[in-house]
């Protein structure tokens, strides 16, 4: 018995102790202390690097703010949100992507920034108002872009030579893009000659949208409450997608052929640059995506947002601050040259050092850079997640030719319908 | 005496002794821990199951039974249960089957059987991402080991490959599942064939019984309990089967390894339904337990000897 009261007694210790130091130092200190906050992302490698060194940098020339970098993964980011906003132990600000902006603004848990926009006179109007759409909720901003990217092709030099091909003429047209892929194309080596997102998920949905943009259409109605993509475009994008596999240019495989050299050409996104210059073992180039003779260019987005979610005014303000900081020309410019990633401020995009930069350093991001003001965003609606899904499923089904085109059109019309009403 | 007379006076004895006490405060914290982490749980995704909730907003919508009502009428949850049951049976039967021979033929006295046991026994304990991981680059269409293989073999592996081919990606998961589970069945099988007296055999042979009517009449009867024991473990672990599924196929493709437990994952966790995921887990808990019940009362309770 004796024992057990002993044991009792420890845990009692352990378990009140903290909370009175807590209380303590609390009482004493906070007078001089810098605020601390906390910000999440999911920024690894270098854009890790990168931001922690431009919170470092920022903490030094701001004494009285202390921001803690804190790394979570992509996947993790959003249930570890959820759980923290259950849990009253939400990061003061965070960054996270683009596509959860709409549910993250709608839940309430975002504080809006209109006010502190306003106070600050922020250029606005700078910001690509695509993206900045993603963030606005009943005409309150929850949210600022501070990194963007987009799809356009990149093509192997070497199995381009290979099968005869010039990669310095590289294909402007869909109908080019099908006659190069098929001849370089070796399908009993397990070589395709345009790779293709194939498996179901956000993956085929979001490079799907590419090629029915390109051909005119629209993924949903501009009022957001229904499926648009069931049209001619679409019909026309989809066929064009099943023709490529027909005529042996693509052969459904495992994403991610081109970094292993099994593919001639993939659209992909600005970030690979910097990940292919170090790692890809062959000579590959870029270019702006080939569109339909018919059609116009067009490409997908996507990129993260930083948003504040603290509850306390003076926390608010700090973090504001930095926000503010951080989406600067300035601090945006570095930002991007470091990263790699898309402008999001017009003033960044055109800005003279920065094109001189890139031609100097890497030209293969000069057909991405180009081609932002013709980005779409996917459509910001709280359930794009499992819309995804659902019609990426349905597009798997005429794939695999389990479905004709116009019926997967139509089913997948009918299921987004469903999640939307 | 009874069962329940045999405890009653277990208890009193107990008491009276003064021991009680000390049981319940041996028990307390696991009792506790049990409530705080399995009950309570359990008890809150029931309550989230007639709710309407993303996760985030204060307020929940009561909702009745409309999750469940949405599941019952949705195609998608439908194929998920026949992938699951499909899984289940595949890798019950076979797991149990071949586990029932290994362990006869490692029971007949080979050299090395230690060896055996062990090189069995590894992908129980291998982590079962790790494995599946694994699995999925032998499986890699064109550069993969079964690619390689084959065509080494002069045969042409299936276009699309494998883990592609709506006809063999459901067949390679069932595999995976198999090969994860056999070491843990052989082990069981084996010490339960220990357990059968000698003698019985020995009299057999000597009424003139052959080698399959000893393992028909003696060995099968006789590993009857422990057959039921690996039939419902097997049975509770391959319908929340998950990881395997999630690394491997992610469902695909054209929905033919969609199982109920990915389903779960991406409405509670990607598409944030809490109310729909915790209808489904429901579901999956009622079938696991009338089909252990059903096993229980016409198979089990006779055969174990209860």
């Amino acid at each position: 018995m004796k024992r057990i009261f002993l044991v009792l007694a420890v845990i009692v210790v352990l378990v009140t102790t903290p909370a009175l130091r807590l209380s303590d130092t609390e009482g004493v200190a906070s007078a001089q202390e810098p605020i601390k906050l906390t910000f999440w992302n999911y920024w690894d490698g270098k854009n890790g690097e990168t931001i922690q060194a431009l919170v470092d940098r920022y903490n030094e020339e701001h004494p009285d703010v202390e921001i803690q970098n804190v790394f979570v993964g992509w996947g993790e980011l959003l249930p570890k949100l959820q759980l923290a906003v259950a849990g009253g132990d939400k990061p003061d600000l965070a960054a996270a992507d683009m596509v959860w902006m709409p549910y993250l603004a709608k839940s309430g848990a975002l504080i809006p920034l209109n006010t502190f926009i306003e106070t600050s006179g922020v250029a606005i109007d700078d910001f690509y108002p695509a993206l900045l759409n993603v963030n606005t909720y009943d005409d309150q901003v929850y949210g600022l872009p501070v990194s963007t990217n987009n799809l356009e092709l990149f093509i192997n030099k070497d199995r381009f030579a290979a099968a005869g091909l010039d990669p310095d003429t590289p294909p402007t047209t869909w109908a080019e893009l099908k006659d190069y892929a098929v001849q370089c194309a070796k399908p009993d080596e397990g070589v395709v000659g345009i790779e293709l997102y194939t498996q179901p998920g956000e993956g085929l949905t979001w490079q799907f949208q590419v090629y029915l943009w390109q051909a005119g259409g629209d993924f949903l109605t501009e009022d957001l409450t229904q499926a648009a993509f069931n049209s001619e475009a679409g019909l026309q994008a989809l066929q064009f997608w099943l023709d490529l596999i027909d005529s042996g240019a693509y052969t459904i495989s495992d994403w991610g052929l081109f970094g292993q050299g099994q593919a001639c050409m993939v659209m992909d996104g600005s970030w690979m640059v910097g990940i292919w210059a170090e790692t890809a073992p062959f000579e590959w180039t870029t270019a702006k995506m080939p569109y339909p003779e018919d059609g116009e260019p067009a490409t997908n987005m996507g990129g993260e947002h930083i948003f504040i979610m603290s509850d306390d005014e003076a926390r608010q303000q700090a973090a504001w601050d930095f926000i503010n900081w951080f989406t600067s020309p300035e601090i945006q410019l570095e930002w991007d040259m470091e990263t790699g990633f898309m402008p999001v401020r017009d003033s960044v995009a055109t800005n003279a050092d920065y094109q001189a930069w890139i031609q100097q350093n890497e030209p293969r991001l000069m057909p991405f850079v180009e081609m932002q003001q013709y980005a779409h965003n996917r459509p910001p609606v709280e359930q794009y997640s499992e819309l995804s899904d659902v019609f990426s499923a349905m597009l798997e089904r005429a794939i695999y030719g389990q479905m004709s085109p116009e019926e997967a059109l139509s089913a997948a019309e009918a299921a987004v319908n469903s999640l939307l009403r | 005496m009874t069962a329940i007379a045999r405890v009653r006076t277990g208890w009193s004895h107990a008491n009276r002794r003064g021991d009680l006490s000390a049981a319940a405060i041996a028990l307390t914290p696991a009792v506790l821990l049990f409530a705080l982490f399995n009950l309570y749980p359990l008890l809150y995704s029931g309550y989230l199951s007639v709710m309407e909730w993303d996760g985030f907003s204060p307020d929940k919508d009561y909702v009745g039974l409309g999750n469940y009502k949405a599941l019952y009428e949705s195609s998608t949850f439908r194929n998920a249960l026949t992938v699951t049951f499909t899984y289940t049976a595949g890798v019950t039967l076979l797991g149990v089957v071949l586990s029932l021979l290994v362990a006869v033929l490692l029971n007949s006295g080979i050299r090395g059987q230690n060896i055996y046991r062990l090189v069995y026994f590894l992908p129980v304990v291998t982590s079962t991402v790790a494995a599946a991981v694994v699995w999925r680059y032998l499986m890699n269409p064109g550069t993969g080991y079964a690619d390689v293989l084959l065509r080494d073999l002069g045969l042409t592996p299936p276009s699309p490959s494998w883990l592609r081919n709506p006809d063999w990606a459901l067949r390679i998961v069932i595999l995976v599942g198999v090969w994860k589970r056999l070491g843990f069945n052989i082990v069981i099988y084996l010490a339960g064939l220990q357990n059968i007296p000698k003698e019985y055999y020995e009299a057999a042979t000597v009424d003139g019984a052959g080698g399959w009517d000893r393992f028909r009449r003696i060995t099968i009867p006789l590993i009857a309990p422990i057959t039921l024991l690996l039939v419902i473990m097997s049975i509770i672990d391959s319908f929340l089967i998950f990881d395997v599924v999630y690394v491997m196929t992610d469902g695909g493709p054209v929905g033919t390894t969609e199982v109920v437990g990915l389903l779960l994952y991406r409405q509670a966790f990607r598409y944030f339904n809490l109310g729909t995921a915790s209808a489904m887990g429901w579901v999956i808990f009622a079938i696991v337990f009338v089909i252990t019940l059903i096993q229980w009362k016409f198979f089990g309770a006779r055969e174990a000897g209860l």
